[in-house]
Parts: structure tokens; sequence; C-alpha cells
């Protein structure tokens, strides 16, 4: 299996519509590709290859301590190892549990000495994966969701690509968040190669360093993708190319039928094949192609 | 102190723009603090062309496994134990990811020789601060070490310092990460108000409508504001109508303008950058829309609160064995 991660740092560069894209064009070659939508926070993947409908969905089940109140002695280790405030005992009462702040860790668990919590189950969100196909070519959707109100999303994403590594792909593609925080991370920790998307402004550049600096730290093959080229100024992404090792540079040209795809939920590249963008994209596709059967 | 959050659920719509024009229009008539609360991609300081700090406070916090080799007898537990994938096998070794590993210490419990060990007081990331802006008001920028976890802790941290350093202000921004996760959540609970920024895409509303339903669980009455509302006017029109069903305050739209990118590359905040472009003054218009309101703040409230109260009600799994 070869895996590909497409990620950026700051919202709205465009790693969504690269992803969604490579996908589309890579399926005619690969036959099993699953694209996963590791962004649980707002995954937007199906919006923009217009999908109404997300399929086979499974919920992401995280660990959730219950107290079994004939075998707590109230000694308050669990209390005092949970990180995220989700045990709390008042005075000398039982602990209460709030699943809204439990990250499902396990620690305690673990830690009470007296067997006393069992594990019981708190949904974080939603696993689907929907098959996609344009012209007689499918790839798989692998979508994450996180509930409104939920926290936790490192977790999520962790259970997002184990289901997508279930149906075996051949080639695995995940679309990360914006940030640069370990959910993200987390969607790019086991690619072969890593695809930054970011925009020629100072606020992509700021992000554009962080990221490299996760990727340089993690030893990845990265390509850069310079989306919307033609706003902003391309030298302002200089001096941070400098301290990073970037391996190709790609750059999308800043595109009305891009806002235009957008608006209607029309893929890009099936809808306007031979806008600029497209074609970039397109010239990207190829050279991964080249890439992959290396 | 009023405390808003600049929220989105998408990126990239322009929550940083507003939130740092929001902060230099008003600073001249209110006393106001700016927090940047998007740890993970912080913003605002580019777009007002902040480049030094007053102070920048390291923040140390919480810890980090490592496994000794030496002691490790390789029975897998910790691997199987772990929730959150960051314990892997390297060269026959097994070895804690240290951008995955949240310090948890479920490994540690596992291990049968204790061979987990752990470092302390790992930095999570840096508080930055400027006291005085060039308009007056302090900034305070939260960031954390890129690729590490809880971000979210980091924002509550920033947005403390913020309510220290300037006590006596009126007015609190938070420009919010894109998400609705724990960092969003860490800005946006406890806030007084929320004001929401969308574009006129799919993608946008698809987020929106996830984040509303975020402020309808905190109870937090909110505005909206339509950036670049002229891509699409259907969908601009579909965005009033979410706005209106959701009881979302109308605060108004920006246009789409070419100088919003270039003002950021001359590091100078647009309406310096570029007076009389049709983004700043849109800018303005929303300013002194806000402004109104910040007069007659408690009965705008009472008015946008959302009406039914929707408390976050985790979905919880009664005990059973496959959950160990």
């Amino acid at each position: 299996m070869t895996s590909i991660a497409v990620t950026g740092g700051k919202g709205g560069t465009g790693k969504s519509l690269v992803a969604t894209s490579l996908a589309t064009l890579l399926s005619k070659n690969i036959d099993d590709l699953v694209l996963v939508d590791a962004d649980l926070e707002g995954p937007n993947d199906h919006v923009i290859l217009g999908i109404e409908e997300l399929e086979n969905r499974e919920p992401i089940t995280l660990f959730l301590p219950m107290i079994d109140t004939t075998k707590c002695t109230r000694c308050g280790v669990c209390v005092k190892i949970c990180d995220t405030g989700a045990l709390f005992m008042a005075g000398k009462a039982y602990p209460i549990v709030f699943p809204r702040l439990c990250s499902g860790c396990k620690a305690c668990y673990y830690a009470c000495p007296y067997g006393a919590i069992r594990g019981a189950g708190h949904i974080l969100g939603y696993t689907y994966v929907t098959p996609v196909c344009f012209g007689g070519r499918c790839f798989k959707l692998v979508t994450g969701m996180l509930i409104e109100g939920e926290e936790h999303t490192p977790p999520g994403v962790y259970r997002t690509l184990q289901r997508a590594l279930e149906l075996k792909p051949e080639l695995l593609i995940v679309d990360t968040g914006a940030g640069t925080g370990n959910a993200v991370s987390m969607g790019f920790r086991d690619s072969d190669l890593v695809i930054v998307v970011t925009e020629p402004t100072p606020l992509g550049a700021h992000d554009l360093d962080s990221i490299l600096e996760v990727t340089d730290a993690m030893n990845k093959q990265v390509w850069l993708v310079v989306n919307k080229y033609g706003i902003g100024d391309i030298t302002i992404l200089e001096t941070v190319l400098r301290r990073h090792r970037v391996e190709k540079i790609f750059h999308i040209p800043y595109d009305k039928a891009v806002v235009e795809a957008y608006a209607y939920s029309k893929p890009l590249i099936i809808h306007y094949p031979s806008s600029p963008a497209s074609r970039a994209l397109m010239k990207i596709s190829d050279e991964l192609m080249g890439w992959i059967k290396h | 102190m009023i405390e808003i959050s600049i929220a989105s659920g998408k990126g990239g719509v322009g929550k940083s723009l507003l939130a740092a024009h929001l902060a230099l229009l008003l600073s001249g008539k209110r006393r106001l603090v700016a927090v940047d609360a998007d740890a993970e991609a912080p913003n605002m300081n580019i777009v007002l062309g902040i480049k030094d700090w007053d102070r920048v406070i390291e923040h140390y916090e919480g810890r980090r496994a490592f496994v000794l080799d030496d002691e490790c007898t390789g029975c897998g537990e910790c691997l199987k134990a772990c929730q959150f994938g960051a314990i892997r096998v390297v060269d026959g070794k097994y070895v804690v990811d240290r951008w995955l590993c949240e310090g948890c210490y479920t490994c540690s419990f596992v291990c049968p020789v204790k061979a987990v060990r752990f470092e302390r007081d790992v930095l999570a990331g840096w508080i930055r601060i400027k006291e005085k802006t060039r308009w007056g008001f302090p900034l305070v920028s939260a960031e954390i070490v890129p690729g590490r976890p809880n971000s979210g802790k980091l924002v509550t941290e920033a947005r403390n310092k913020g309510r220290e350093i300037f006590r006596e202000a009126e007015i609190m921004f938070l420009d919010s990460a894109a998400g609705i996760g724990c960092q969003v959540i860490a800005s946006l609970a406890g806030s007084h108000a929320a004001i929401l920024v969308a574009e006129p895409t799919r993608a946008s509303i698809s987020d929106l409508k996830r984040i509303i339903r975020l402020t309808q669980h905190f109870r937090i009455p909110s505005m909206i504001v339509i950036n670049k509302y002229d891509l699409n006017m259907q969908l601009y029109r579909e965005l009033k109508k979410i706005a209106n069903e959701n009881k979302l305050y109308y605060l108004g739209e920006i246009p789409y303008d070419e100088e919003v990118p270039r003002s950021y590359v001359s590091m100078k905040p647009l309406i310096e950058y570029s007076p009389d472009s049709k983004a700043t003054i849109a800018l303005r218009r929303i300013a002194e829309r806000l402004d109104n309101i910040l007069s007659r703040f408690d009965e705008w409230r009472l008015e946008y609160l959302p009406e039914a109260y929707k408390p976050f009600e985790p979905i919880v799994i009664r005990p059973d064995k496959t959950l160990g």
C-alpha cells in the first residue's frame, strides 16, 4: 500500500480541493483507492464531491469509565490520574464521570487498584464509507465526523484511519484538517509522501513553516502545492522554503472556476476540466502516478 | 468584561481579518483586549502587522512516555493498550511516538516490567504578549509546539492571560481556530457572544451549521458576517436564510476584494493599506454596528439568546464485555 497525505496548516488553502481532485484523477489508474476525510471537525470532501448522503455509518466509540460502587473504596486514584478532568469526587462521595471531558485514554481503568472501573462507551462521532464514481471509475471515501460538542479529535482521527486501512487499499489519500496539532500530524504520521497545500500570503507562510517543522522532524518526503497562485506574493514563501526540505513545488493558479465548482458542489476536474486550476491538478496527478510506479 | 469569540467552523473564511479589524476599529472608543485563540495557526498578529512581542512565556505541561529498551521484554501489552496509536514497533523495538503521546499513563500501567518512563514538563507552546499595540489595545497570542497535543489548554491559558493583563477591559475579542474541537470549545464556552463568519460556498455552509449547533449547546447569542458575499448570490441568500432561521443577528457582509491578500503581503492592516477599498468600507460598517450592540449589550443578548436550551448530551453506552 502507498499512502499520501494532504495537509497545510492554515485553513482554506485548498487541501480538500487537492485531495478530492487527486483521488478522482488517480482512480482512473488505481483500482483500490481510498480517500480519507480526516478533518473530523469540518469534513467537506463529500460536499466538494457533490455527495448527498454518506453511507455505511459506524460509531466511533471511546472507552468511558463507569464506577462499580460495589467495589469502589473511594480512594481517589482514578480522579488523580485523569488528565482531562472527566472524573470528579466531591468529598468522600463516589467519583462522578463527565463523559464530554473523557478522552477515553483508559488510564483510570488500569490505575484502579480494586478493579472498580467497568468499561462503558462514549460515542465521539461516526465514520462512513461511501463509494464515489465518476465516468465508471470508482474509489471509496472514508469520512470521519465528530459530533458537535465533542472535543477529543485525535482519537477520532485514529479510528477513522483504522477504518480506512481495514479496506486494504492499494493507494490511501488522507485529507487532514486545518491546524498543526496532533489531530493533523496523526493524519500524515504514516504517509509515504506529504503534499502540503499553502497560499502565497504571510498567513499561509507562517502556518507552512509550522507544518514543515513537523514533516522535517518526521523525515517525510514533501511536495508543496502553492494554491491561489497569483494573489499575494510568491516570494513570501521563499524564506520559509529555504529552512525546510521540500522535494517538488507545484502551482495552482487563482481560478474563478474553483469558486464556481465549490459553490455548486460540482467537482472541478469533472465539470471544468480545461480550467487552468484543473490542468495544474492534472499535472500533479501525472507526477504522482510516476512516483507511485517507482 | 464582554468576551466575544469569532468562529466559523471552516478555515480560511476570514476570522482573523475580521477579529483584527474589529479590535483596531473599536480600540479608539472602547477598552479592549485581543486574544489569538488559534494556537495551531495563529495569524492575528500577521493581519495586524505585528512582528515583535514584549513578552514570550514558555508553557510547560504534561508528560510524554518513553520505553527503556534495556528493560523492555517486547511483550507488546503497551501497544495493545494505547488508545491513541502512539506506540509502534521500529526495528524490533517498542517506541512511543513523540507526536502522538498524550501522556496518559495507560502504557505504564499495563507494562509488566515497568519499562515505560515519563519525561515531565514537556514544552507545550508559547504565550506571546504585546502589551500595547500601535492602536493601544494589548494582544495575547497562543501557539503550540507544532505537531503536539493539547492546543485547547493553551487557548485557555492565553485567555486567562488576556483577562489578567487588562482587568479594566470592557471587551475581549477571541479569534478562534477552525473546526469545532477542543480549541474552539475552549474559546466559545464562557463567551458572552459569538460572531460567526461564513462565505457563500457549500463547504462553509456545512461547517457553519456545525458551529451553530455548538453555540446552541453553550447557549451563546450569535451574530453572523458573510465574507466574500458576492462570490455567489444564490448561496449568499441561503446563508441569510440560515441566519434567520437560527436567530443569528446579521452583522453585515464583506465583498470579495483582492486588496485583502495584498494587505497581508504588505504586513499592514487592510484599513491602513487600502483605506478606500470595498472591504475596508464594509469592515467599518460592521464595526459600527457592533459598537451599537455593545452599547446595549444586555438588551441585545436577551433578544438573541438561543431560545431552546439544548445542552450537549454525550451519547453513552452501558458497560459491556467488549469494551474492557
